[in-house]
C-alpha cells in the first residue's frame, strides 16, 4: 500500500524552517541530557540500593536529592523540543501518536505516579526502609516503559508505511514492535542514559555538590565505572542499531552521505576519546567529550529521521507565512528568562553559610 | 479529514480532555495565585515575628510544590498530549500559529520551576528580602504563563481579526483576552484561599489555625470582585453567536449556566462560613468540600467557555470535528470519505454501507459524542430515530437551524450510511421493523346510487371541498387540525335550461354505518376547550353539526354546505377508513319528498408522518394516527428549539392549538404578530431537514400521500404523471414561497429558516412569488390555459389572488355551478380511480349520472335535456 495518501497536509510555519531546526536541536540536547540523568540516575540508584556496601547505598541517597530536579527539568526541557518537532513534523507525529494513543496518553499518568514515587523516595528516604527501593524501582520501571513508548512513537512517526495498521485497529493500541530498529534504538537510549548518569554522579563528586554523606571519591569511581562499561556496551548496541536501520538510511552513514558518514566517524572518535578519558577518571574531559558526542549523536538522529522521511517529506517543503515579530518576542523573553534565572542563582550562591538560619525557622508549629 | 481518529466509544465525546482539563485548570490557577499568597504570608510572619505562621508558610509551600509542580505541571503537559490525540488538526493549527507564544510560555515555565525550587529549598537559609524576591519572581513567571496561555485559549473562542489578517498578535490579543485575564487572575487568587483551607485545617494549634483559616477566607472572598468584573466583561465581549450559545440556544449549556451561577454563590458562601470558629474535624471536611465546590465551579465555567464556541474548535475557522469551514462545500460535492485521508472506505456500496457509516461516525461525530459513555452519549440522543430516513433527515438539518452542531459534511449517500450505522448498528433497530409498510389496496363494497335519465328530474352533485382533510389525533398534546370536513352540494333541476335549486328544498347528509360516533375514536372532545377555547358536546363539531345533519344554503355559491362536520377516519370498531361514503339527500321542504339522492366520499386521514422523525409508532394498526410518544416528542423539540414549555403544559393537561400562536388563514387564527404563520413555520423549519429529495418524497414524509401508504390522497388521474411538486413546488421552493411573504411582512424568524434553503426549480429566491398559505394557491389554469389541454406540467409560482379565486370556491363563467361540482375536489378531480379503498369511491356521481368516471358534463344530457350549443360554463366545455 502506498502510504503517502495517509500523510496529512502540514500547516504553514511562521519563519523559515532553519530557525525551528536550531531550536529543536538545542533544546533536544538539553532534554536528552536531563532525561539521561533522570532515567540513568534512577537505574543507578536502584542498583546501588541493593548493595550491601553502605558507601554504595549512599549513592542512592545522594541521587534521591537530585532526582526530583531532574524530572522537573527533563519534563520541562522536553516541552520545547516536542513543540518544535510538532512545528516541523507535526503531521507525522500526530498521526503516529493517535495510532498508539492509549499507550501515549498513559505516559502522563505513569509520569505523575513515577514523579510522586520519586518524591516519596526523596522526602521519606530514611523512614521508608526497604520500601524505598520499591518506590524507586516503581519510578524506574515506569520511566523505562515511558522511554519504550517514546521509542515506539519516534520510530512509528517515521514509517507511514506502517500506518495502515490503523485500518484494522482504531483503538490506539498499535505499537511498532515489528520494527527491527526499535529494540536497539531503545537500548541505545537506555544504556546511554545510564552512562551519562554515571558521568553526572562523577561530576557531582568532582564538583563537590554532594548533599548526602556519600564519599565524593567513591561517586567518581562508581560513576566513571558506570560510564565506561555502558559506553563499551553502547558500541555494540550502536552497531546493532546501525545495521537494523532500513538499507537506504543505513547507507547514508556508510558513505552514502558524506555528512552522515562524517558524523558517524566523529561519533566513534568521540566515543573512543570519552572512553580514554573515562578510564583515566578524568571527569571533566570525559564530560566535555561526551557532550560533543551527544551533539554528534543528535545530529545523526536527525539524519536518520530525514532519511526515513525522505521519500515522503522534507522540512524545506513547508510553506512559510512569514511573521517574524512573535519570534523576536520569544527571543526577548528567552533572554529575560535567562537573566532572571541568573539573578536567582546569584541570590542562591550569595546565601549566608549553612549554619546561618533565619531565627524564625528555628522552631515552629 | 487530515488525521486518524482515536476510537474511544465510551470515553469519547471529549471525556478525556474534560477530565484532564478540569483538574489541571484548578491546580494551575492555584499555582499562579499561590505565589502571591505564600510571599504575603511570609512577609506577615516576618512583620509580626510569628514563628508559627512562618512554619505554616513553609509547610504550605511544600504542599504547593507537590501539588502544582508535579500534578499541575504534568497535567498541563497532559492537556497538550490529550488535545493532540483528540484533535490533532486543531492542535497543529494552534501550534503553528502560536509556536512562539508557547515557546515564551516555556521560558516562564523554566523560571517558575527554578524559582519554586529555590523558594522551597532555601526556606530559612536565604536572606528574608532575597527569599521574598524569589517568591515574587515565581508569582510573576506563573502569571506570565497564564497571560500567554490565556491568549491562545481565548483565540479559539474569539479569533477576532485573525480570521481576516492571520496575524499572531490579532489572534493573541483577541476580543476576550483581557476580560478572561481579569477573571482568571481573580480566580487564581480565590484558589489560594481555597487550597489554603486544606493545609490550614491541619494545623494543630487552635489559635493559629483559626487565624490562618480566616486569612484564607479573606483570600477566597476578596478576589470575587475581580472575578465578577472579569465575568461581566467577558459576557460583554462575547460576539452574539457565542453569547446566545451559552444563553440557551444550546440546550444543555443553559443548565451549565445555571450551575455556574449557583456554584459561584455557593463557593463564596462556603468561604464566608469558614470564618466561623468550627471544630477542627469539621474544618478539615469543609476544606476538602470547598476544593470540591471550586473544582465544580471552575469546571462549569470551562464547560461554558468551551461550549460557547460550538460548533467550532476555532470559531469560524474549524469545526469541532476537525473540518475546516472552507472545506465544507468541496467535501459536500466530492464526498467526505474520498477526502478523508484515513478512511479505509472510499466508495460506498450496499455491502460496506454500515462500515462506511461507522467510519463517518468516528470522523464526524465521535469528537463530541460518546457511545454509551458519560459525555454526550449518542444512543439516547438518537434512540427515537427508528428509521434511517428520520436519522438521515436529522443529519440533513444539522448546523442549519441550531448552531451547536456542525453541519454534516459529505454527500447524500454518505449521510445515509451514517444514518444507517446509527440506526442499525448503534441503536440496534431491526430493519424489518422500520420498513415503511406497503399497504395493499382493498376494494371495499360500494353501491352506486341509481339515476334514471328519462325519469329523474333532479341531479344532485355533492363533494368534499378539499379532497383530503387531515386531522391530528394528538389531542392530549397538541392540535393542528380538528375533525372538520366541509361537504358541499348543488341541486340542479334538469331541463332545456337547467336551473340550480336553492329554495324550497332541504339537503341532509348522513354518515355511513360505523362512522356515527367519532367522539369514541379520538380524544378531541376531551380537550376541545383547552385546544380551541370552546366547550363542545361529544360528537358535535365546531359549527354545531354532527356527522348526520342538515346542510345550509350558501347563497354566494348557489350551494348547500355542511361546514366543519366532525368526521374521523375511524369506524366504531376502531378500524381505519379514510374514505367514508356519505349519503346526501335532497327533499322538498314542504312535502318531504325525496327529490334526489347521491353519495360522496368525505376523505379524512390521520396518516401524518410525524413519527418518521419524531419517533414513536403509528397510533392505529401500525398504519396511521399520531401516538402519544410522537406527539410528546414534537412538543419537546419545539421546547428545545424555541424555549417554550409546551411539553410540561401538555402533561399538566393543557394542550395547545399550534395555530393559536402561528397564524393560519384556514382556521382563521391571528396568532402572535411577530411569529411566522403556521404553514411558513412548518414547511420552513422542516424543509431544512428534507432538502434535495426526489419527486414528492419530502411531501409525503408528512402528508398522507405516500404511494405505499394507506391513504394515498392524491388520487386523480393527475397522479399518474404529476406529483405534488408540479403544482406546489419542491419542499425548498414551497417553503421559500411561504417564508418570502413572511419576511416581506417583517417576521424575524423567516431569515433563520431561509438561510440554508436553496431554490431547486427556480433560479433564485428573488424569482419566487411569495404567498399566503391557503389563499394564494396554484391555479388549474396555470397549465390548462383557456381550459385547454395543458402543454406544461409546471404550475408552481403563479398563485391565485385570494380566496375567491381558489378552485374549491370558484364557479363556472355563468356563476352557476361551482368548479368542484363537476370536477370533484382538489387532488381527486375526475377521473380519480387511484383510491386504495375502491376505485369507484371518488367517481360516484359521474358513474351515477353518466355511467363513466369523467367530469360531470361529459354528457351534457345529464342536466340538459337539449344539447347546448354554447360553451356557457367555460371555454372548451363542449370540446368543440
Amino acid at each position: 500500500m502506498n502510504p503517502s495518501p495517509l500523510i496529512p497536509a502540514p500547516d504553514a510555519i511562521p519563519v523559515p524552517w532553519g530557525w525551528f531546526y536550531i531550536l529543536l536541536m538545542l533544546t533536544f540536547l538539553l532534554h536528552i541530557l536531563l532525561m539521561n540523568v533522570m532515567l540513568g540516575g534512577g537505574i543507578i540508584a536502584v542498583i546501588s540500593s541493593f548493595s550491601r556496601n553502605e558507601g554504595t547505598n549512599l549513592i542512592a541517597k545522594e541521587f534521591s536529592y537530585k532526582w526530583p530536579y531532574t524530572i522537573a527539568f527533563a519534563v520541562n526541557m522536553g516541552v520545547a523540543p516536542l513543540l518544535f518537532v510538532q512545528v516541523l513534523y507535526g503531521h507525522f507525529i500526530y498521526s503516529s501518536s493517535v495510532l498508539m494513543a492509549a499507550w501515549w496518553l498513559s505516559i502522563i499518568v505513569l509520569l505523575i505516579l513515577a514523579y510522586y514515587s520519586v518524591y516519596l523516595f526523596d522526602f521519606k528516604y530514611d523512614q521508608l526502609g526497604g520500601l524505598k527501593v520499591l518506590a524507586a524501582s516503581f519510578s524506574v520501571v515506569a520511566m523505562l516503559f515511558i522511554a519504550f513508548l517514546f521509542s515506539n512513537n519516534m520510530t512509528l512517526m517515521l514509517q507511514p508505511e506502517k500506518w495502515s495498521a490503523y485500518m484494522t485497529n482504531r483503538e490506539g493500541t498499535i505499537l511498532n514492535l515489528s520494527d527491527p530498529a526499535l529494540w536497539p534504538r531503545y537500548l541505545h537510549f537506555v544504556f546511554g542514559a545510564v552512562g551519562v548518569a554515571g558521568l553526572f554522579l562523577a561530576l557531582v563528586g568532582k564538583l563537590g555538590f554532594c548533599k548526602s554523606k556519600a564519599d565524593p571519591q567513591q561517586l567518581i569511581e562508581k560513576g566513571m565505572k558506570y560510564f565506561t562499561h555502558t559506553t563499551i556496551l553502547q558500541i555494540i548496541i550502536g552497531f546493532w542499531f546501525l545495521i537494523a536501520l532500513p538499507q537506504p538510511v543505513m547507507k547514508l552513514f556508510m558513505g552514502g552521505s558524506s555528512m552522515a558518514t562524517g558524523f558517524l566517524v566523529a561519533g566513534i572518535v568521540l566515543t573512543l576519546a570519552a572512553l580514554h578519558f573515562g578510564f583515566k577518571k578524568d571527569v571533566v574531559k570525559t564530560a566535555a567529550a561526551t557532550i560533543l558526542l551527544l551533539v554528534a549523536m543528535i545530529f545523526m538522529r536527525d539524519l536518520v529521521r530525514t532519511g526515513y522521511l525522505s521519500p515522503h517529506f522534507s522540512v524545506s517543503k513547508l510553506v512559510v507565512q512569514t511573521e517574524y515579530s512573535p519570534m523576536i518576542f520569544f527571543l526577548v523573553v528567552f533572554v529575560i528568562g535567562l537573566m532572571m534565572i541568573g539573578y536567582m542563582l546569584k541570590l542562591v550562591f550569595s546565601m549566608p553559610g549553612r549554619d546561618t538560619k533565619d531565627p524564625l525557622a528555628e522552631e515552629g508549629a | 479529514m487530515n488525521y486518524p481518529v482515536w476510537e474511544l466509544t465510551t470515553y469519547g465525546g471529549g471525556f478525556l480532555i474534560a477530565l484532564m482539563a478540569v483538574v489541571h485548570v484548578l491546580v494551575s490557577h492555584f499555582a499562579v495565585g499561590g505565589g502571591a499568597f505564600l510571599v504575603l504570608l511570609e512577609k506577615k510572619a516576618y512583620r509580626e515575628n510569628d514563628r508559627d505562621l512562618y512554619a505554616y508558610v513553609k509547610t504550605h509551600s511544600k504542599f504547593f510544590l507537590l501539588v502544582t509542580m508535579v500534578f499541575g505541571g504534568l497535567t498541563g503537559v497532559g492537556i497538550w498530549w490529550t488535545i493532540a490525540l483528540l484533535n490533532p488538526a486543531a492542535t497543529s493549527k494552534l501550534i503553528h500559529i502560536f509556536v512562539f507564544g508557547w515557546a515564551a510560555e516555556w521560558v516562564f515555565f523554566i523560571a517558575e520551576i527554578v524559582s519554586l525550587f529555590i523558594y522551597f529549598y532555601t526556606f530559612g537559609r536565604m536572606q528574608r528580602k532575597s527569599h521574598m524576591i524569589i517568591g515574587w519572581l515565581y508569582f510573576i513567571c506563573a502569571w506570565m504563563s497564564l497571560f500567554l496561555i490565556n491568549g491562545i485559549i481565548d483565540f479559539m473562542l474569539t479569533p477576532g481579526e485573525w480570521l481576516n489578517n492571520s496575524n499572531f498578535w490579532s489572534g493573541f490579543f483577541n476580543p476576550t483576552f483581557w476580560p478572561s485575564l481579569v477573571f482568571r487572575t481573580g480566580i487564581s487568587l480565590v484558589l489560594c484561599g481555597v487550597f489554603g483551607f486544606v493545609t490550614a485545617s491541619f494545623i494543630t494549634k487552635g489559635d493559629l489555625r483559626q487565624k490562618i483559616i480566616r486569612t484564607c477566607s479573606i483570600w477566597a472572598m476578596a478576589p470575587f470582585v475581580l472575578m465578577l468584573a472579569g465575568l461581566f466583561w467577558y459576557k460583554a465581549a462575547l460576539p452574539e453567536a457565542q453569547l446566545s450559545m451559552i444563553l440557551g440556544s444550546s440546550p444543555e449549556l443553559g443548565q451549565y449556566m445555571q450551575l455556574h451561577s449557583l456554584l459561584l454563590a455557593v463557593l463564596f458562601l462556603a468561604a464566608l462560613f469558614m470564618i466561623i470558629r468550627l471544630p477542627q474535624g469539621l474544618q478539615k471536611v469543609l476544606s476538602f468540600a470547598i476544593v470540591f465546590i471550586a473544582l465544580n465551579y471552575f469546571g462549569s465555567f470551562e464547560f461554558l467557555r468551551e461550549g460557547a464556541r460550538r460548533p467550532f474548535i476555532i470559531v469560524d475557522h474549524m469545526y469541532s470535528n476537525q473540518m475546516y469551514l472552507d472545506d465544507q462545500n468541496r467535501v459536500n460535492k466530492e464526498g467526505y470519505l474520498k477526502s478523508a485521508r484515513w478512511s479505509s472506505i472510499k466508495k460506498i456500496t450496499d455491502q460496506n454501507m454500515i462500515e462506511a457509516g461507522h467510519e463517518l461516525f468516528n470522523f464526524q461525530c465521535s469528537a463530541c459524542h460518546s457511545v454509551n459513555g458519560p459525555l454526550n452519549n449518542i444512543l439516547p440522543r438518537t434512540a427515537k430515530y427508528q428509521s434511517v430516513f428520520g436519522m438521515d433527515a436529522k443529519l440533513n438539518g444539522l448546523g442549519k437551524l441550531n448552531m451547536y452542531m456542525p453541519p454534516f459534511a459529505g454527500n447524500v449517500l454518505e449521510r445515509k450510511a451514517l444514518a444507517s450505522y446509527i440506526v442499525y448498528n448503534l441503536n440496534g433497530v431491526d430493519s424489518e421493523h422500520i420498513a415503511e409498510k406497503d399497504v395493499p389496496s382493498t376494494e371495499q363494497g360500494l353501491t352506486i346510487p341509481p339515476f334514471d335519465k328519462d325519469k329523474d328530474q333532479y341531479v344532485l352533485l355533492a363533494w368534499n371541498n378539499l379532497g383530503m382533510h387531515c386531522i391530528s389525533d394528538s389531542d392530549p398534546f397538541w392540535l393542528i387540525l380538528p375533525p372538520a370536513n366541509d361537504i358541499y352540494a348543488q341541486l340542479i333541476l334538469r331541463g332545456d335550461s337547467p336551473e340550480i335549486i336553492t329554495e324550497g328544498v332541504e339537503l341532509e347528509y348522513t354518515a355511513p354505518e360505523g362512522f356515527e360516533t367519532p367522539q369514541k375514536q379520538v380524544r378531541f372532545w376531551e380537550f376541545a376547550d383547552k385546544l380551541l377555547g370552546v366547550k363542545l358536546e361529544p360528537g358535535v363539531g365546531l359549527s354545531g353539526l354532527k356527522v348526520n345533519g342538515k346542510m345550509k344554503l350558501e347563497e354566494d355559491h348557489n350551494a348547500f354546505a355542511a361546514k366543519y362536520v366532525p368526521v374521523v377516519p375511524y369506524k366504531n370498531d376502531g378500524s381505519f377508513n379514510p374514505y367514508p361514503v356519505f349519503t346526501i339527500t335532497a327533499r322538498n321542504t314542504e312535502s318531504g319528498e325525496v327529490l334526489a339522492s347521491t353519495k360522496t366520499v368525505v376523505p379524512t386521514s390521520t396518516e401524518m408522518g410525524c413519527r418518521n422523525c419524531h419517533g414513536g409508532d403509528w397510533r392505529v394498526q401500525g398504519i396511521t394516527g399520531i401516538s402519544d410518544e410522537t406527539s410528546l416528542d414534537v412538543l419537546r423539540m419545539h421546547d428545545k428549539n424555541t424555549g417554550t414549555d409546551l411539553a410540561d403544559k401538555a402533561k399538566a393537561g393543557e394542550p395547545m392549538l399550534c395555530q393559536a400562536c402561528h397564524a393560519d388563514p384556514v382556521l382563521g387564527t391571528k396568532g402572535h404578530a411577530d411569529l411566522l404563520n403556521f404553514s411558513a413555520a412548518m414547511h420552513g423549519w422542516h424543509a431544512n431537514f428534507l432538502t434535495d429529495r426526489k419527486g414528492m418524497r419530502a411531501c409525503v414524509t408528512c402528508h398522507p400521500s405516500r404511494p405505499g401508504g394507506t391513504t394515498q390522497c392524491f388520487r386523480s388521474h393527475h397522479s399518474e404523471f404529476l406529483d405534488c411538486t408540479n403544482c406546489h413546488g419542491t419542499m425548498e421552493d414551497h417553503a421559500l414561497s411561504l417564508l418570502k411573504k413572511e419576511k416581506a411582512a417583517g417576521k424575524k424568524g423567516a431569515d433563520r429558516l431561509m438561510k440554508n434553503l436553496k431554490t431547486r426549480n427556480i433560479d433564485s429566491v428573488a424569482d419566487i412569488n411569495g404567498r399566503t398559505p391557503w389563499l394564494n394557491e396554484p391555479d388549474c389554469l396555470n397549465c390548462h390555459v383557456d381550459y385547454e389541454m395543458a402543454d406544461t406540467d409546471d404550475a408552481y409560482n403563479t398563485w391565485t389572488d385570494g380566496a375567491e379565486n381558489l378552485f374549491r370556491l370558484r364557479h363556472d363563467e355563468m356563476g352557476a355551478l361551482m368548479c368542484e361540482a363537476c370536477h370533484s375536489s382538489t387532488h381527486a378531480v375526475y377521473p380519480a380511480t387511484n383510491n386504495k379503498y375502491g376505485s369507484k369511491r371518488d367517481s360516484i356521481q359521474p358513474l351515477q349520472y353518466q355511467g363513466n368516471d369523467r367530469p360531470i358534463g361529459n354528457d351534457c344530457m345529464v342536466c340538459h335535456t337539449v344539447q347546448p350549443e354554447d360553451e356557457g360554463h367555460h371555454p372548451n366545455s363542449l370540446r368543440l
